[in-house]
């Protein structure tokens, strides 16, 4: 009983030590040993006579698809304009970009996050504002891997950029109407520049806003958070604009001929509610490990329920998407869910709306739940799971049809760059204090009280 | 409530109303209720009141709309439930078996909301004993405005004799103290 106004913060230093150092980095060394393996794996799956062995090696899903998919390639020969590229080097592209592109949205997904917090003048996520500094902080690696992808493995993932090179006129055989439309928007030039001057402008967000932090800490006073809403509810704006367009040149020009005005918004709930997934577990982590004993249930149950909001607007958004697809059944629209509901994906797909819809709306529904550490961390791995899965449903059915796995390469990649990930966000994390001590609303949030 | 005999202590300010309702709850006062214009943070954990079991309720309407609304659809678009020479729709080229649940979930989700919004809404109403012509139970026309009330009735006291009740509550910052008596009149009525 009784409730008790905390008015003073004590800041604490988080230290990254030796041994968690030692088992981040073991992760990262692990994860890159086994991608290696499994790229030797798949380097053979586009021998159709090599195909039963990998097969073997790899899992059992790989199994299923790999030895019936590799026949069928030969088969239908439906790679016939690139041929020349192999089905191993694809996959290892397209997992590269996977990857790229899910950690790059925890970045930009923090940064947003910290940025929507200033704009909406909202207090109880201020103890949390260094872990979302700490995330942001990832921004150039994001761009430096998606950069790799878009001037190294191009040739391999988006197929729109060769047919634009050989420039065929409309008698030509093999003209594409669709993408010769699109030629305004969808070229190799913009591509080119758009995609890393879009990623550098949020990184220059990211460094004004690091930077006003920085000072707001050393200096205190109310000029720096001022300045910080200004450069916030500009970075809103932009960001929403030049999300979208990432998203349409990084993600849905995999699939060149297809279009959906949504995509965006999809991407977007998917940044979202992978963001405070990561935001919820790095809390966690903190306090369990000591640290952040300030943070309170309240703000761990108001994290949850974002969570579960925006897994409900995810489930909306991706409804809204397929329902008017599946519904109108026009053939350049269908072709996309068709190719995610063939039997080597139809099982993937759904398991994806069960993880990112069904289970994290249920295990949050309740209060309690919202409220109890270990139901969170289920919640928000699950999340992250399911999220993962959705950028592998955009991503490998446009690249590698059926041919498409799970095997160490996967595996592998994605345990590399979250070792990375942890490893960069816990040493920026280690950097600074773990609050912002000067920032006007810490107090709103240490006494935060979310009211039922 | 206005039957009861109450004392009344009037606050101008939700602090100083929240401070004697710990203090009270300390020395083991039961208060009856509290009433202000607007909500107070932490009021209802000092008062000690349960959390209140709308959200249970709010869940049970939603789950029956959702099954309405899923038994609405396949009563008037498919043959599923022989209950009626129903004849099934088929729009767009949509199936007619499990595969054609995609088509269900705009109106399901709708009434899933719509049974929530107006379960809540009554079941809110019902909870609060609020109806259309009930006659307010209103002790002080000044609590609608700008000030708090504290109500206890006066074997709520328990060991706390009225004065030291007078001075706890005097000292945490209420301006005023009254008495309510049924017998007397409906004074407090306009």
């Amino acid at each position: 009983m009784g409730h008790h106004y905390i008015t003073e913060v004590k800041n604490e230093k988080f230290v990254f030590t030796k041994r968690s150092r030692m088992i981040v980095g073991g992760v990262f060394i692990l994860g890159l040993i086994l991608t290696f393996i499994g790229m030797g794996q798949v380097k053979n799956q586009d021998h159709p006579a090599d195909a039963e062995h990998t097969a073997l090696v790899v899992d059992a899903p790989q199994h299923e698809g790999g030895a019936a998919a590799a026949e069928e390639a030969t088969d239908a020969g439906h790679g016939e304009e690139h041929a020349e590229h192999s089905t191993g080097m694809k996959r290892i592209w397209a997992n590269f970009l996977l990857n790229s592109y899910y950690f790059m949205l925890f970045a930009v997904g923090a940064l947003f996050f910290m940025a929507v917090n200033y704009a909406a003048n909202a207090g109880w996520a201020t103890l949390l504002k260094r872990i979302m500094e700490a995330m942001s902080s990832y921004l150039p690696i994001g761009i430096i891997t998606i950069g790799i992808v878009i001037y190294f493995g191009r040739d391999y993932l988006y197929h729109w950029i060769e047919y634009l090179e050989k420039g065929l006129k409309p008698e030509d055989t093999g003209f594409d109407k669709i993408l010769d439309d699109k030629d305004w928007f969808l070229n190799k030039g913009w591509f080119l520049f758009g995609v890393p001057a879009i990623m550098l402008v949020w990184w220059l967000f990211r460094f004004i806003l690091g930077k006003l932090s920085t000072n707001e800490d050393a200096n205190g006073g109310t000029t720096y958070f001022y300045k910080s809403i200004r450069f916030s509810a500009a970075f809103i704006v932009i960001f929403a604009f030049s999300f979208s367009i990432l998203s349409w040149l990084v993600m849905m020009s995999i699939d060149p001929h297809w279009y959906s005005t949504i995509y965006s918004v999809y991407n977007f709930a998917v940044a979202f509610v992978t963001t405070l997934s990561v935001i919820g577990l790095f809390t966690l982590w903190l306090k369990s490990k000591g640290y952040m004993e300030i943070v309170s249930d309240e703000v761990i149950h108001d994290i949850g329920k974002f969570m579960f909001a925006f897994s409900i607007f995810w489930g909306y958004i991706f409804i809204s998407q397929f329902l008017l697809i599946w519904y109108a059944n026009i053939p350049e629209e269908v072709v996309y869910f068709d190719a995610r509901l063939n039997p080597h994906y139809k099982m993937l797909f759904r398991t994806n709306i069960l993880m990112c819809f069904f289970a994290p709306f249920l295990i949050l529904m309740m209060r309690n739940a919202k409220r109890n550490p270990k139901v969170m961390l289920i919640a928000a791995l699950i999340i992250l799971c399911g999220h993962w899965l959705d950028l592998y449903l955009m991503i490998m059915p446009g690249v590698l049809h059926d041919e498409s796995g799970f095997g160490l390469l996967e595996f592998g990649m994605t345990i590399a760059f979250a070792g990375f990930f942890i490893y960069w966000v816990l040493h920026a994390l280690s950097r600074k204090n773990l609050y912002a001590i000067n920032h006007p609303y810490i107090l709103e949030s240490v006494n935060h009280d979310v009211g039922v | 409530m206005l039957d009861k005999k109450l004392i009344i202590g009037v606050y101008d300010d939700g602090d100083n109303l929240l401070h004697s309702v710990e203090k009270l709850r300390k020395r083991g006062v039961e208060i009856l209720d509290c009433f202000t214009p607007y909500p107070i943070h932490n009021l209802d954990k000092a008062l000690g009141i349960k959390r209140s079991n709308l959200t249970v309720g709010a869940f049970l309407c939603g789950f029956t709309g959702f099954c309405l609304g899923l038994l609405l659809q396949f009563y008037t678009m498919t043959s599923h439930l022989h209950t009626f020479k129903s004849w099934p729709m088929i729009i767009g080229g949509k199936p007619q078996n499990y595969m054609m649940i995609p088509s269900m979930v705009p109106v399901t989700f709708e009434c899933t909301i719509l049974f929530t919004a107006f379960g809540i809404g009554i079941l809110f109403f019902i909870r609060a004993k609020m109806i259309h012509g009930k006659i307010p139970d209103i002790l002080d026309p000044r609590q609608t405005d700008d000030r708090m009330l504290l109500v206890v009735t006066p074997d709520q006291l328990g060991e706390v004799s009225r004065s030291e009740f007078d001075s706890i509550i005097t000292s945490a910052g209420a301006i005023e103290i009254r008495e309510h008596n049924p017998e007397h009149s409906n004074d407090n009525q306009h």
